[in-house]
């Protein structure tokens, strides 16, 4: 809340053109109104959600025979036999995504920001041609690349580990993030750099003292992607890990599924709404990060 | 630089892998080392379970031989498999689908079991269930279970709309579509009489073309549907859909890419229904009311019996596996052990082998019991040809045709005419 | 022209460092980077580019065909469906989302109680975008026992199913990808977080009303952010896979209203062992992308504003 102080007043006093007459009727009815719009449009976007969530505590059978939000009772044990239904328990494979997830962020944090960096900031050769290239990297369908890339990654005898995920991230092929950082890192006033050059820095202590501190929202921007995508991401996770020791939730979620047969839709979707916590969680933390701008720095 | 990445493309162009010759014999004596297998297959988590049940039990048997099982997703399972093949890493025992079978033995990914029958036994199966795992005449594939389509009607619906229980023996197509709308008029069409078919599996159409005296594939694997036989059974299906007798086309597409749990005779929303008979006890369990086996109409009339069994998938050797004597014993054991069968039960169909098929059915729901009846007392014709290679895509064109039609953006004539094109194009391609 | 130039060459001199190149410091910097390109791009790229010069069913040894999975592409009637349905996806779904991800920004960048709470709210869709779980959740909505056709038949409207009709199938994946607007407005909202307060507070005294001062700060501050998001969102559109994929069963149905281009990629080379032509189609992807991305490149000039 203190950032608020730095920050021009409630968007609505500067709306209304003459409003400077103090709690005017109208500014608080709109305030109103915006809540309650807002409000709704939450929950019409948060439908599919809830209806998960109710699932995951109805009966199998009565999933898809009784529609809406009302529920004749808790019924937990989804939670439970899906927490053991698969070969180990939940825990492990939320175990195994936290793993991969947590080395992805690093990688993308380190690499890709310093690449961003070069990017931005660097003048060198062909700087134009790599750029380009950095961005073709991402237009391929990775459909056509996971057969020689699996061919690659087993010739290194990486398949069954992570690291066919995690070393990807470490050298900075998530060119997203790289482009992400670069518009940012172009955002930041250029004089910042130049005082610190002329104050003697390298590029080194200029990328560590000046450029990440003022990029913390795109930092959090990427913990926060880079956690749910990773968290979420199905195909390649599927195709490298064989072994069920090794699964990742998404993978785990799936091997619920099969639609010839009865699947156990409470327990999937019990084990859906176990899986979504930690995202929800390191959204909600990234988020306090992504509000601390530039702005509450005081720069400028 | 330049020349490390030079390495790497080269290491990574070593595809093609199923020409050259796999590792040791399949007819080798088992080994004393330890060997590992793994072991790969589609399903859900039920199924999961019982499997690793087998091979736990599998392992107290031969204590040097550890299985790793492998289990995905029907989806996640083909692009994965594909891909483990094409870099030469393909799981040693592999669970096997029909569309796909003959697509993987001709081009070499699999092991001709019949090399394998020093470990691997075959004698409680009957010909006529082998016969459909083999390809250009070998023995490619085991069958694991065996299904038959039918009509699964609710018959508490039937009794609650005060229709009378149609004789299966002698009904025709026609009565199916009269009779669906009875129900459909005495619900005012909160509950149709019929759900449609049509998308997922090639057996309705199988049917349709044999009672017909057709045939989908001829013996060398092309397209022998006639047109006009094609064209007649879509336009069944737009005229259920029409009359009202089925639900409306978008709900039919809808129910059938939702799955089993969301069809309509899951939810009690549909009366009379296609399905593999073993689907009964999911299907009971979904809808919670009296469901029935009905023989699928047209069959006194047919020109030749439109009724087969269907093997519901199949166990297969990777032709690159490296212990394929082991492999072989460990298939053995999934096809022919008792104590292995008590516990997978009817989880992957109707037990193919007839001698476990006897010792498991006193231990089966009710619902299995009349499954495993339906299969004994179905007079069958000989199983249409194993899908060809190529055709492996067959549902995906089958269901969007349909869609066309029951849209109208094609008639059921444009419709047979493209779909024969379509499907013939891509056997030729292969 | 040459004042132009002249300006350039005073900015230049004035920042005190005549155009001396970073080498090495760029090398040092993008060591990783070149390090993944070498290592684990470069490869798979290039062996998808020779496959698309073959005919590779995955299980047996490519076979070079010259040109002949492009000129297939020609008469392949599927194709074209492919194009048009991803054409007309990234033409609306984008501007859509993006409008609707930048407004949520707008209204929730500051000065409004319970902000946690609204931008939790609005991103909790996105966590689950590409789940499992997704197709089931959007039968729910749209399905014909849907909450849409519930709300329809209060007002005594006979509804449909919606995913499941040819022609509102395409509609309803554009709202699922619009209702999963959360990631734009996140970079949106760290964009304006990046905005400097002194602006504002300049423009205020000055008497510029709201209206104006998103034209005159907001969007040209913003506007490196906005180009991002364009660019990214609009290769993420042409690759939209997952979400069509689920939906459809994979199917891109009912009638091909949902065929996606990397869908269609993905039957053609896993489901018809057509790696080969799956190839070729990727690469004519990767061109059109491609060609979009330049021309945003090249517009870009003309509307983005960087502070350096």
């Amino acid at each position: 809340m203190t950032d608020l102080k730095h920050r021009p007043p409630p968007a609505a006093a500067v709306d209304a053109p003459p409003a400077r007459h103090p709690l005017g009727v109208a500014k608080r009815l709109r305030t109103t109104v915006k809540h309650l719009g807002l409000i709704l449009l939450a929950l019409i976007m948060l439908y599919p959600v809830l209806w998960m969530v109710v699932s995951s505590l109805r009966p199998n059978n009565e999933i898809f025979r009784s529609p809406g939000l009302v529920l004749d009772g808790l019924h937990t044990q989804n939670y439970g036999e899906g927490w053991d239904a698969l070969a180990s328990p939940f825990g492990h494979y939320l175990l195994n995504s936290a793993i991969v997830v947590l080395a992805c962020i690093i990688g993308n944090l380190v690499s890709c920001s310093m690449a961003a960096y070069a990017f931005a900031r660097l003048d060198f050769t062909g700087k134009r041609m790599w750029f380009a290239i950095m961005l073709g990297t991402i237009m391929l369908p990775i459909h056509v690349i996971i057969v020689p890339q699996y061919i690659l990654f087993s010739q290194l005898g990486w398949i069954n580990t992570f690291l066919p995920l995690i070393v990807p991230k470490l050298l900075a092929t998530d060119a997203f993030f790289v482009f992400l950082m670069v518009q940012f890192i172009r955002g930041l006033p250029r004089e910042l750099d130049e005082a610190a050059r002329i104050d003697g820095c390298g590029h080194g202590r200029i990328f560590w003292r000046i450029i990440l501190p003022l990029m913390k929202p795109a930092l959090a921007t990427t913990v926060i992607f880079t956690f749910i995508w990773t968290w979420n991401d199905f195909f390649s996770q599927l195709i490298y890990l064989t072994d069920p020791q090794m699964y990742t939730v998404p993978v785990a979620l799936r091997s619920f599924v099969d639609s010839t047969v009865n699947t156990s839709w409470g327990s999937m979707f019990a084990m859906s709404v176990v899986s979504l916590v930690p995202v929800f969680l390191a959204f909600l933390l990234g988020q306090r990060y992504l509000v601390k701008g530039i702005a509450t720095t005081g720069i400028k | 630089m330049r020349k490390l990445g030079a390495i790497l493309l080269a290491a990574t162009m070593t595809f093609g892998v199923a020409a050259c010759g796999g590792g040791s014999d399949a007819g080798e004596e088992l080994s004393e080392e330890p060997v590992t297998l793994r072991f790969t297959w589609w399903g859900s988590d039920a199924r999961h379970q019982r499997t690793q049940q087998v091979i736990d039990l599998f392992k107290k048997e031969h204590p040097n031989i550890t299985v790793k099982g492998e289990f995905k997703d029907w989806n996640g399972y083909w692009e994965s498999l594909a891909t483990t093949v094409a870099a030469n890493d393909a799981p040693d025992i592999i669970q096997m689908d029909e569309l796909y079978l003959a697509s993987y033995a001709e081009r070499g990914a699999l092991l001709d079991l019949g090399t394998a029958s020093k470990h691997l036994k075959t004698g409680d199966f009957e010909a006529s269930a082998l016969d459909t795992g083999k390809v250009d005449g070998k023995q490619y594939a085991l069958p694991v279970g065996l299904a038959a389509y039918s009509i699964v009607v609710n018959t508490d619906l039937l009794a609650q709309y005060g229709v009378q229980l149609p004789d299966d023996s002698t009904w025709t197509w026609d009565d199916l579509k009269r009779i669906g709308g009875e129900i459909s008029k005495a619900s005012g069409g909160k509950v149709t009489g019929v759900q449609s078919w049509g998308f997922n599996d090639a057996g309705g159409l199988n049917i349709w073309a044999r009672q017909a005296g057709a045939s989908l594939f001829d013996d060398k694997g092309n397209v022998a549907i006639p047109p006009a036989v094609l064209a007649k059974y879509w336009t069944y299906l737009a005229d259920m859909a029409k009359s009202g007798v089925a639900p409306p086309p978008s709900v039919t597409v809808e129910r059938a890419s939702a799955g089993l749990d969301q069809s309509g005779t899951a939810t009690n929303t549909s009366v009379f229904a296609t399905w593999w008979n073993t689907q009964l006890t999911s299907l009971t369990a979904a809808s919670g009311k009296k469901l029935k086996l009905l023989k699928l109409p047209g069959e006194a009339t047919a020109a030749s019996p439109g009724a087969y069994y269907k093997p519901s998938m199949f166990w297969s050797i990777s032709s690159r596996s490296k212990h394929p004597a082991e492999a072989a014993l460990f298939v053995d054991f999934l096809a022919n052990n008792e104590a292995a069968a008590k516990v997978l039960l009817t989880d992957r169909g109707v037990p193919a082998n007839t001698k476990i098929r006897t010792a498991i059915t006193p231990q089966l729901a009710e619902t299995d019991k009349a499954a495993v009846a339906y299969l004994d007392t179905l007079k069958v014709g000989a199983a249409p040809r194993v899908t060809p290679n190529g055709a492996s895509s067959i549902e995906a064109i089958l269901k969007r045709h349909t869609e066309e039609v029951l849209f109208g953006r094609s008639t059921p004539d444009e419709a047979a005419a493209a779909f024969i094109k379509e499907l013939q194009a891509e056997i030729d391609a292969a | 022209m040459s004042a132009l130039g002249e300006l350039r060459r005073i900015r230049g001199s004035a920042r005190g460092s005549p155009r001396k190149k970073d080498n090495r410091a760029a090398l040092l910097f993008l060591l990783p980077w070149f390090a993944g390109l070498g290592l684990i791009t470069v490869g798979p790229v290039a062996a998808s580019l020779v496959l698309g010069f073959t005919d590779y069913n995955l299980i047996q040894a490519p076979e070079f065909n010259g040109v002949d999975n492009f000129t297939r592409m020609l008469s392949d009637e599927r194709l074209y469906k492919a194009l048009r349905v991803t054409f007309i996806y990234v033409v609306v779904s984008v501007p859509v989302q993006l409008a609707c991800a930048l407004a949520l920004a707008m209204l929730l960048d500051r000065g409004l109680r319970g902000l946690a709470f609204y931008r939790s709210a609005f991103y909790l869709p996105s966590l689950l975008g590409s789940s499992v779980a997704i197709a089931v959740l959007w039968r729910q909505i749209f399905g014909a026992d849907g909450l849409v056709n519930q709300i329809l038949d209060l007002m005594g409207i006979q509804g449909r199913g919606w995913i499941s009709d040819p022609s509102t199938a395409l509609s309803t994946l554009i709202v699922l990808n619009v209702w999963t607007f959360g990631a734009p407005m996140i970079i949106f909202l760290a964009g304006l977080r990046q905005i400097p307060v002194m602006y504002y507070e300049a423009a205020q005294t000055d008497g510029a009303n709201r209206w104006t001062q998103f034209w005159r700060i907001t969007l040209p501050l913003l506007s490196p952010i906005i180009f991002f998001n364009l660019v990214l969102q609009i290769i993420h559109a042409f690759q939209s896979f997952t979400q069509a994929f689920v939906v459809s069963g994979g199917s891109g149905g009912p009638s091909d209203s949902t065929l996606f281009y990397t869908l269609y990629l993905y039957q053609r080379g896993f489901n018809s062992f057509d790696m080969g032509y799956a190839s070729a189609l990727a690469w004519l992807l990767l061109v059109i992308i491609a060609a979009f991305t330049a021309v945003n490149f090249w517009a870009a000039k003309y509307w983005v504003f960087y502070d350096d």
